[in-house]
């Protein structure tokens, strides 16, 4: 509800307006060569990290545009870069 | 009832206006301006209530509604606040969790068994053997207990929302938090300023004391809040109680609407670039023997009862207190006619001069170093025993009330529950806010100031800091605003004393859930030895005020008690609503929004009966009879029009709509030809099919398609989602809302059709399957295709929405001769099923692969290096023979169709129901159900288990699909 998220089309927004689309886990891996258990790994296994992750928005109330942002998991707060520290 | 005063600059009453209400079913007067509880008092009401435990009578103690101790039942809604809850006429009032009356309850007896009663005694007794706990528990249910809400209880009112934004928040309306608005709003900022009470002037409003030449404290909130009203810049909410605080500084908070307002209560979300927190303090309870008897109270409590409800809070007081505050109570309430026989102050020395002088004066007894032990009167006070804070001398005065407080103690909420730490300070006796959120700040009394100035001061440094957060503010003219801080007192020196030299047996730390300072030690010497834990072991603070009365008190006393050499212990976690909130309020106004298509109003004046389906209201059926037998009927031997609006429809174009197309659908979209319709399916990546639909090559690039109705609001994210690392080069629009959709079926279509139209609608100029555009009238322009969702010849017409009515009116009109009738989204379900036409999400659910409902014909495997979405998991699918099937059944012996889900079983459960029907084209039962995958067989006999059908199953068979015209003749005719 307090999450705010920065659209590089519209700016910052409150977080009602977005769909939350996962980690970055990079592009859809080549279907040649791809077992089960690789293929279950891409779609359904995150990091969960507690700290900074890069993760996809979907500003759905808005531009209608896809992108990453950095939140700090353990703060709800959005960081300019990955390694930004308070 | 009393005499009020009415001639007090302060007061907030009318005492010309009376206001009935009733209590305990008689009907008594309050004025105009009275809370509940103040036209209680007024009427001789001394015990609200009787406690959660020990059933103590329970009266008035702070006029800030911390506790349950005011807590009644107001026109059935229970646990309503007297203290801060305003009177209205008519208002029915009730006693809560008493057996008999607060005054005489026959459960007060509980008081005395207190000894059997330690802390946790629910943990370590009643539990051996096993089968004594639920007989115990029913009947501590039944002693223990605050209101009663009943099942029946109608919210009345009318609850709303708001979401502002500014640049300025600030929490509190005393003189900080307007001095911070001011500020701010100087600078240029929008600033929202809230106030828990129905006005603006916070601790000084209601005090007549000096503040500067000749100003009284009162005069001078007045003068401020003018200035803050005719401000425009500034947005006040007055009757706000803030409730919470959260990252990015977003602040909630419920407003209490006036009788010109246009509702109840309403939520309050706003979002600010900075906040500012002034919500200054309330008293810390003193800790003594029978601290919480009706007639003790707290000073503030008492002042104000005087000066803003206009009655003294009895004849005789003694007061016991640690701060000026006190003092200043005791002078004025003496003006008005209080007698008061002492003033105990915990205080060696550090009063105010002025203070001191102005109750010697008055010729009052003040005993410094001196503290009340005990109350003494079984229902009220009626004694008070004081001591030196040595307890080596003691004296007892008779007195009806006993103003009692150890000091002050900050609101510091809203700060905490966005993350501040707190941290002990020696000086004020505070726990005071340290590592403030970013864009957030502290003023006012909340850090310990009392010096008027300095906390004006601190207030207007607070605006300045927040106006610098949106650069608005220069650094030099900070600079100035903290010099001018430095010139003025700082914050005050804190009274340190926790407890009167007492046992404590019924010295009651926490009121709500009498918990006294016995069962702490208790807690304590459990090895429960940080308040987090004893909180959770003893009770103290999980009552409905939560931290109000035990608050600070609980953490100083542990670390007391333990003789921890620094107080490192902190108080317990505050969490939101900082304030109780109706449910009603957070819910707001029911708001009942759907989109109507465009045949809405026309198919209601047929007698369309509607139903919310997902986003829409769409037509379910045309007549009272829910099987839809005429409905059906005609559209199988005639013709019939459906609205399908709702259909998801886009246009997708560019170089690379192809490839996203190719990336979402499960089939082969490269082959697709002009004037052709192609049927297709999307997966997830699991391979589980989550829409179907139909697309049409427009020309080169460029594709028209459609979705299912559920899918529609998702479908461009989906598709964007799944293309978001190719920067592919595609445009995609969605048209669903812009067209709409008449489907026309039945034998006599083309009859009804070929006379709207100018093209050849014979089956060989637009065949099954086929695409045409054209327009009608030379105007409207139609996409048209030839599909058989319902089994019969049918045209899907989509057209722009705007000419929807139009088109509707036509089609009707040229049906006249035989007989046109429209049919609903039950019929269709219906006519549909009867051909295995699946819908998603009913003969699919989240698990249902493409292959399980035996699309997988839909499914190109040789469409390489797309990266289909789902194919990876429907090569690894297709070697998993556990999957549940889609299989279609009749019933047997001509039986009647099972509800749709109910359960096809063993003893276990093997598959469900998805859709099932009487069906009058087949004239048997029939339908379709998601069995496991070796019950897929034709002849396979399926039992089912109704809902209710007290273990009578009803039987039927696994049949070839589809029912209804297996060879596909009648919808390519």
């Amino acid at each position: 509800m307090a999450l705010t998220i920065t659209c590089p089309i519209c700016g910052k927004r409150n977080g009602y307006e977005f769909r939350y689309g996962g980690e970055e886990k990079g592009p859809r891996p080549d279907q040649k060569d791809l077992t089960p258990e690789s293929w279950c790994d891409y779609v359904h296994m995150n990091r969960c990290v507690a700290g900074i992750q890069q993760e996809w928005w979907f500003h759905r109330d808005g531009c209608g545009s896809w992108f990453t942002i950095f939140r700090d998991t353990t703060t709800n707060l959005e960081k300019e870069t990955p390694e930004a520290k308070e | 009832m009393m005499t009020r005063f009415n001639h007090l600059p302060t007061l907030k009453i009318n005492t010309g206006d009376k206001i009935p209400f009733t209590y305990k079913g008689k009907t008594f007067y309050g004025v105009k301006g009275d809370t509940i509880a103040t036209a209680l008092y007024a009427n001789g009401v001394r015990i609200y209530a009787r406690s959660l435990k020990y059933h103590r009578p329970r009266g008035l103690y702070s006029m800030n509604g911390e506790c349950s101790n005011t807590m009644m039942e107001v026109n059935g809604i229970p646990n309503v606040r007297t203290e801060t809850t305003y009177l209205k006429p008519g208002m029915v009032i009730k006693e809560q969790n008493v057996k008999g009356s607060a005054e005489n309850d026959l459960l007060g007896f509980i008081d005395k068994m207190d000894w059997a009663m330690p802390a946790g005694f629910y943990y370590d007794t009643m539990h051996k053997p096993a089968k004594i706990w639920p007989v115990a528990m029913k009947q501590i249910r039944k002693a223990a207990g605050i209101g009663k809400l009943s099942p029946d209880h109608h919210m009345p009112g009318k609850y709303d929302e708001i979401f502002p934004t500014c640049d300025v928040c600030v929490i509190g309306g005393g003189h900080a938090g307007m001095k911070a608005a001011l500020a701010a709003a100087q600078k240029g900022l929008r600033v929202i300023l809230m106030e828990a009470r129905p006005w603006l002037g916070g601790d000084f409003e209601y005090r007549t004391s000096e503040y500067l030449d000749s100003q009284t404290h009162h005069e001078r909130a007045v003068q401020l809040a003018k200035e803050v009203e005719k401000t425009e810049n500034i947005r006040v909410f007055t009757h706000t109680a803030n409730v919470g605080t959260y990252n990015n500084n977003l602040v909630t908070g419920f407003q209490i609407g006036k009788e010109s307002d246009s509702f109840t209560e309403r939520y309050i979300e706003l979002r600010a670039n900075s906040v500012v927190v002034a919500t200054g303090c309330i008293e810390r309870p003193l800790l003594f023997e029978n601290n919480e008897r009706p007639g003790v109270m707290q000073a503030g409590c008492a002042l104000r009862l005087a000066n803003t409800y206009g009655m003294l809070p009895g004849k005789t007081a003694v007061f016991s207190i640690g701060h000026d505050l006190g003092l200043e109570t005791a002078a004025t309430l003496h003006d008005l006619g209080l007698s008061i026989p002492v003033i105990a102050d915990i205080r060696e020395d550090g009063q105010d001069p002025k203070l001191l002088k102005a109750v010697l004066d008055r010729k009052i007894t003040i005993l410094k170093g001196w503290v009340a032990t005990e109350a003494h009167g079984s229902k009220q006070v009626k004694k008070v025993t004081i001591k030196s804070v040595d307890a080596t001398v003691s004296k007892t005065f008779d007195c009806d009330v006993l103003v009692a407080s150890a000091g002050f103690t900050p609101l510091t909420g809203p700060l905490v529950i966005n993350q501040a730490k707190l941290t002990y300070d020696n000086h004020t006796n505070f726990f005071l806010p340290t590592d403030l959120p970013k864009k957030m700040y502290a003023a006012g009394r909340l850090l310990g100031f009392e010096n008027a100035e300095s906390i004006e001061a601190s207030g207007h440094l607070a605006g300045l800091k927040a106006a610098y957060d949106c650069e608005n503010c220069s650094i030099a003219e900070l600079g100035d605003a903290k010099k001018a801080m430095e010139t003025l007192p700082g914050p005050a020196r804190g009274t340190k004393l926790i407890t009167a030299p007492v046992k404590g047996r019924k010295t009651f730390i926490c009121f709500d859930e009498d918990v006294s300072i016995k069962n702490i030690k208790q807690s304590i010497n459990k090895g429960f030895d940080v308040p987090e834990l004893i909180k959770r072991f003893s009770g103290a603070g999980l009552g409905p005020g939560q931290g109000g009365i035990p608050g600070h008190n609980l953490p100083l006393f542990t670390a007391k008690y333990q003789a921890l050499p620094d107080i490192r212990i902190k108080p317990t976690t505050v969490r939101p609503p900082l304030v109780p909130t109706l449910i009603a309020t957070y819910a707001g106004t029911n708001h009942t929004m759907f989109k109507r298509t465009p045949m809405d109003e026309m198919q209601r004046k047929d007698g369309g009966i509607f139903r919310n389906i997902g986003v829409w209201q769409r037509a379910r059926y045309f007549s009272k009879d829910f099987t839809c037998k005429k409905e059906i009927e005609n559209v199988r031997n005639n013709v019939g029009m459906l609205d399908g609006s709702t259909l998801g429809k886009f246009r997708i174009h560019g170089p690379d709509a192809l490839n996203a197309l190719q990336r979402v659908y499960v089939s082969d979209l490269s082959k697709i030809k002009e004037g052709r319709v192609k049927y297709t399916a999307m997966c997830n990546d699991d391979g589980c099919v989550i829409d179907d639909g139909v697309v049409v090559k427009l020309g080169e690039n460029d594709y028209y398609f459609s979705t299912s109705t559920g899918r529609a609001g998702q479908t461009i994210e989906w598709i964007r989602y799944h293309t978001r690392y190719e920067n592919w080069d595609f445009a995609l629009v969605n048209l669903t809302d812009a067209m709409g959709v008449i489907n026309l079926s039945g034998p006599n279509a083309r009859k009804v059709l070929e006379k709207v139209v100018d093209i050849d609608v014979s089956n060989e100029g637009f065949g099954f399957s086929e695409y045409k555009e054209f327009t009608i009238a030379d105007t409207i322009p139609v996409k048209a295709m030839r599909l058989g969702f319902v089994g019969e010849l049918s045209y899907e017409l989509h057209v722009p929405a705007s000419y929807m009515k139009s088109l509707w009116l036509m089609l009707n009109e040229a049906g006249k001769e035989f007989n046109i009738q429209n049919f609903g989204v039950e019929a269709q379900n219906v006519l549909r099923m009867e051909k295995c036409h699946v819908i998603l999400g009913q003969e699919s659910e989240q698990r249902t692969n493409l292959l399980d409902i035996g699309m997988g014909f839909l499914w190109s495997r040789k469409k390489t290096g797309y990266k289909t979405v789902g194919v990876a998991a429907l090569i690894q699918a297709e070697k998993d023979n556990n999957r549940l099937k889609l299989v279609g059944f009749k019933m047997e012996n001509n039986g009647r169709a099972p509800k749709d889900g109910a359960l096809i079983v063993d003893d276990r459960v093997l598959g469900h129901v998805c859709t099932a029907r009487n069906s009058f084209s087949l004239n048997e039962a029939v339908g379709m159900a998601l069995v496991q995958g070796d019950m897929s067989k034709i002849g396979t006999r399926l039992a089912f288990y109704e809902d209710e059908c007290n273990g009578e199953l009803i039987y039927g068979t696994v049949v070839e699909t589809p029912f209804y015209d297996p060879e596909g003749k009648r919808m390519k005719m």
